[in-house]
């Protein structure tokens, strides 16, 4: 039995214009069925059109790419039968419910009415918009609007759902109900492919994720297996002057904003006796292990478009 | 076409028109007084209010059968319905024919309207209503056909630039060649009415209201043409319309 849901084998996609653009440089990921799977990256990366090709919206230039098995390029019309697409920047059309959003997108599933009535009501229930289902978008709240679309593509019931940055722009409790909805689906099995450029989102809800970086992919692991990736595993974070504290600016391990500092120390031994002395001086410090944020500056080299 | 083509075209038909009908009314309205505006000068003018009327119905249909599957693609690049729908088990046709099919609901109050008072006035006859009914279906169908190839080759354009483009060809479509105003008008280019399948329906209709004289063979290649012209357009959208981004 098959246990990918989603395979890319160096998967290249070049726009052509002006000038030619390699958005994909042979991107080779692979994402297990039942797992959510989290393509980390820059604005720019190639994360958009990496899930655009794999949702049969845009061919690429070579490579392969299965879903469920299913080629993306000769087989649309199976991968479409067993995916649901939620994509980035979307907004809500003003006049629809999101009852009209569940309602009618699952009836485009070619299943009946009454089924598509309790699949869309489940799929309501599921991310708390039950009691909303009659309200016009345009009276929700953006956390609101985004999960009328979540629910529309939860709705499908398909195995398969690829959220194209989903909690861009949302607050935080907004973004933590999105999770907790996303978590529930992985739960029941279902196989998400998310993408985002916020590293807590990807901590948080990810089984493993992709660090994608102008159209290739620089890590792969779990959140923790990416973590372990750097050298320098803690970070102290102190409050004062560089030249006071005794460290200097063009320090590999540390970052200046301001008035704070952090300094990256291999492990947490150095980290307790680095922020001892610092107290001992009198000057503000604590530790705490490095965070994905930490990793991906390093790994992407503060490089961002 | 199988079930589930039908199917979907209902489907994507009730998504586009529905919640608008329910909750924005108003665009009733909107609809036929655009359609209008060419016969509220006809009728000031003193012109012929009958064959006013024809082409009021005429581009009630095709004016936004060109125009909204281009100014659909302006939309959706805020809502993306479309991007969710081409990651889905619908077939292009489904799409293309349901986003079409959506406005000309909304144009049938108009077009009823607009069919009462020419029967009333004389524009149209019971006689030929069956006649005018399916070229309007045909010229809607053309025309709509080639705003939905026209959308697809735009995806990167800018939304002033579609809207500009939508209401450009509509005019070109539905105002300026004979579909407000009688053929004869162009003298020896009224064959020009021929060409555009807008004012091709148009000239058929009056052919059957009595409200212009043309050869029996010459009926018979208008309805050719206009038949070719639609057959044509769906052929061209079929093979040439980009659902996929390449």
């Amino acid at each position: 039995m098959m246990e990918e849901a989603v395979k890319s084998t160096n998967l290249v996609k070049i726009y052509h214009g002006k000038e030619d653009v390699e958005a994909l440089k042979g991107i080779n990921i692979s994402v297990k069925k039942g797992e959510l799977f989290t393509l980390l990256g820059p604005n720019g990366a190639g994360k958009t059109t990496f899930l655009r090709i794999i949702s049969t919206q845009l061919f690429p230039t070579s490579g392969e790419a299965h879903v469920l098995g299913y080629d993306v390029v000769t087989q649309p019309n199976d991968v479409r039968k067993h995916i649901a697409v939620v994509p980035q920047d979307v907004a809500t059309y003003a006049n629809f419910t999101p009852w009209e959003y569940s309602y009618y997108f699952t009836m485009l599933r070619g299943v009946s009415k009454p089924e598509a009535k309790a699949t869309a009501e489940k799929a309501l229930k599921a991310v708390e918009l039950w009691d909303l289902r009659n309200r016009t978008c345009a009276t929700l709240s953006g956390g609101e609007k985004k999960r009328a679309i979540i629910a529309a593509a939860l709705a499908s019931n398909v195995e398969v759902f690829m959220l194209d940055e989903p909690t861009s722009g949302l607050d935080a409790v907004a973004r933590r109900k999105v999770w907790a909805v996303l978590r529930e689906m992985v739960e029941q099995g279902k196989t998400i492919l998310l993408t985002t450029h916020i590293m807590e989102e990807a901590e948080m809800v990810s089984d493993r994720l992709a660090i994608i970086h102008k159209g290739s992919v620089v890590a792969e692991g779990t959140p923790e297996e990416v973590k372990r990736l750097a050298k320098d595993r803690f970070r102290v974070v102190v409050e004062g002057n560089l030249k006071s504290l005794g460290l200097t600016e063009n320090n590999n391990h540390v970052t200046k904003f301001g008035n704070k500092n952090i300094i990256y120390v291999k492990d947490e031994d150095e980290a307790i006796e680095l922020v001892e002395k610092f107290l001992k001086k009198g000057v503000k410090a604590e530790t705490a292990p490095v965070t994905l944020e930490d990793v991906f500056v390093k790994l992407v080299g503060g490089e961002t478009d | 076409m199988n079930f589930k083509i039908l199917r979907d075209i209902l489907i994507i038909t009730g998504l586009k028109s529905m919640p608008d009908l329910k909750r924005q009314p108003l665009i009733l309205l909107l609809v036929g007084l655009i359609s209008s505006l060419p016969l509220f000068f006809i009728v000031v003018l003193g012109g012929n209010v009958g064959l006013g009327l024809i082409g009021a119905m005429v581009s009630a249909t095709t004016f936004i059968g060109m125009s909204a599957p281009i100014q659909e693609i302006a939309f959706d690049r805020y809502v993306k319905i479309r991007e969710m729908i081409v990651a889905m088990p619908v077939h292009p046709m489904s799409y293309a024919i349901g986003i079409a099919l959506a406005p000309l609901i909304l144009s049938i109050p108009s077009l009823v309207f607009f069919g009462a008072i020419a029967l009333l006035v004389g524009g149209l006859t019971i006689a030929s209503l069956f006649g005018a009914i399916i070229a309007i279906l045909l010229c809607w169908a053309s025309v709509s056909s080639l705003g939905f190839l026209i959308s697809t080759y735009l995806q990167k354009a800018s939304p002033y630039t579609l809207n500009n483009m939508s209401n450009i060809i509509g005019i070109l479509l539905g105002f300026i060649p004979p579909v407000y105003y009688a053929e004869e008008v162009l003298g020896n280019f009224s064959w020009i009415s021929a060409v555009f399948p807008t004012s091709n329906a148009v000239s058929l209709i009056r052919v059957y209201s009595g409200k212009l004289s043309l050869p029996f063979e010459v009926v018979i290649v208008r309805w050719l043409i206009l038949i070719l012209t639609t057959i044509v357009s769906i052929a061209i959208t079929t093979f040439k319309a980009r659902w996929r981004e390449p």
